[in-house]
């Protein structure tokens, strides 16, 4: 797709600054080019960007995860979900990178930062070590949690009834996966706690353990081994 | 390294930075030379003129957001 270029480079100077952004002759345009060239310069954005992006890489839980998963795809989506929990005050900002998750990484891409986000693989990296006894049995979890998303959690959603996310529950248990969730984030936090008791009763070979914040109800039932 | 702001560059500024580095404008997106919209490679989508962030390395033109910075850092190993 082709589009028309802009040749008239006067049009607005002084416009930018009525709004106190800075206007650059084109002399001082020529060196700030220049200085880019030679790699000592970079034109950024806003600077909250880098710092957002900068910040994810600093904590405990990266460094954790950067010892246990080895897959650079995994743990970019990983990054994805710290990223969207630095943000997570901010609507718009968050509502934006979602939106850009979902185009790029697809729905499952999206899920797992998700499953990031809301805490879900730390807690269920707990419920793990009760019961592991290795640093390789650690690592394959983890990657076959985050690989095999959908076998492992049910993202409840607003359209979703309490038939709709029993039937999908019991669809999961009958695989017998060692532990598996249900989450539900605002108005599906609702729908989760109101199903709660009936999924439990059904599923009597697990434990339920809840996790309860705010706007999220979250359901891992744990194998009764 | 020198950071600057796009941010806080005027339009005919920004105009005239593209121009100087061999690329345009239709005043929404950034355009090349052919005139086709320029794409961020990390993600995938048009950049526009008021979004956009240029770091070096073969000129490279990104919509300014956490996800695609954090993809050219990491290939780049670059961490400003």
């Amino acid at each position: 797709m082709t589009s028309n270029p802009i040749t008239d480079f006067g049009e607005g100077i002084g416009k930018g600054l009525a709004k106190g952004l800075l206007e650059y002759s084109e002399s001082k345009i020529k060196s700030l080019v220049n200085l880019f060239r030679e790699n000592k310069l970079k034109f950024i954005g806003d600077r909250k960007t880098i710092e957002v992006a900068k910040e994810t890489k600093k904590s405990g839980e990266w460094a954790f995860y950067k010892t246990y998963v080895s897959d650079s795809e995994l743990l970019f989506n990983i990054r994805l979900g710290l990223l969207l929990r630095k943000v997570e005050s901010d609507t718009d900002r968050l509502d934006n990178l979602k939106s850009k998750i979902r185009k790029k990484y697809g729905i499952k891409g999206l899920h797992i930062a998700y499953f990031v986000q809301n805490g879900v693989l730390n807690r269920y990296v707990a419920i793990l070590l009760d019961n592991l006894d290795s640093t390789e049995k650690l690592k394959r979890k983890i990657s076959d949690v985050l690989t095999n998303i959908e076998k492992h959690t049910i993202f409840v959603d607003s359209r979703y009834s309490e038939r709709q996310l029993i039937k999908d529950s019991m669809t999961i248990a009958a695989h017998n996966p060692e532990i598996f969730i249900v989450s539900g984030i605002y108005s599906a936090a609702k729908i989760v706690r109101e199903s709660k008791a009936s999924i439990k009763e059904l599923l009597k070979k697990y434990k339920l353990e809840e996790m309860i914040t705010g706007m999220k109800e979250i359901l891992f039932f744990k194998l009764i081994i | 390294m020198e950071l600057i702001s796009l941010k806080e560059m005027s339009m005919p500024s920004k105009i005239l930075l593209l121009k100087e580095l061999g690329y345009g404008t239709d005043g929404e997106y950034v355009l090349d030379l052919e005139g086709n919209k320029v794409i961020d490679n990390y993600i995938e989508i048009p950049v526009r003129i008021d979004n956009m962030v240029i770091l070096p390395g073969s000129t490279i033109i990104l919509d300014d957001n956490e996800i695609s910075i954090m993809k050219y850092m990491e290939d780049s190993g670059d961490d400003f």
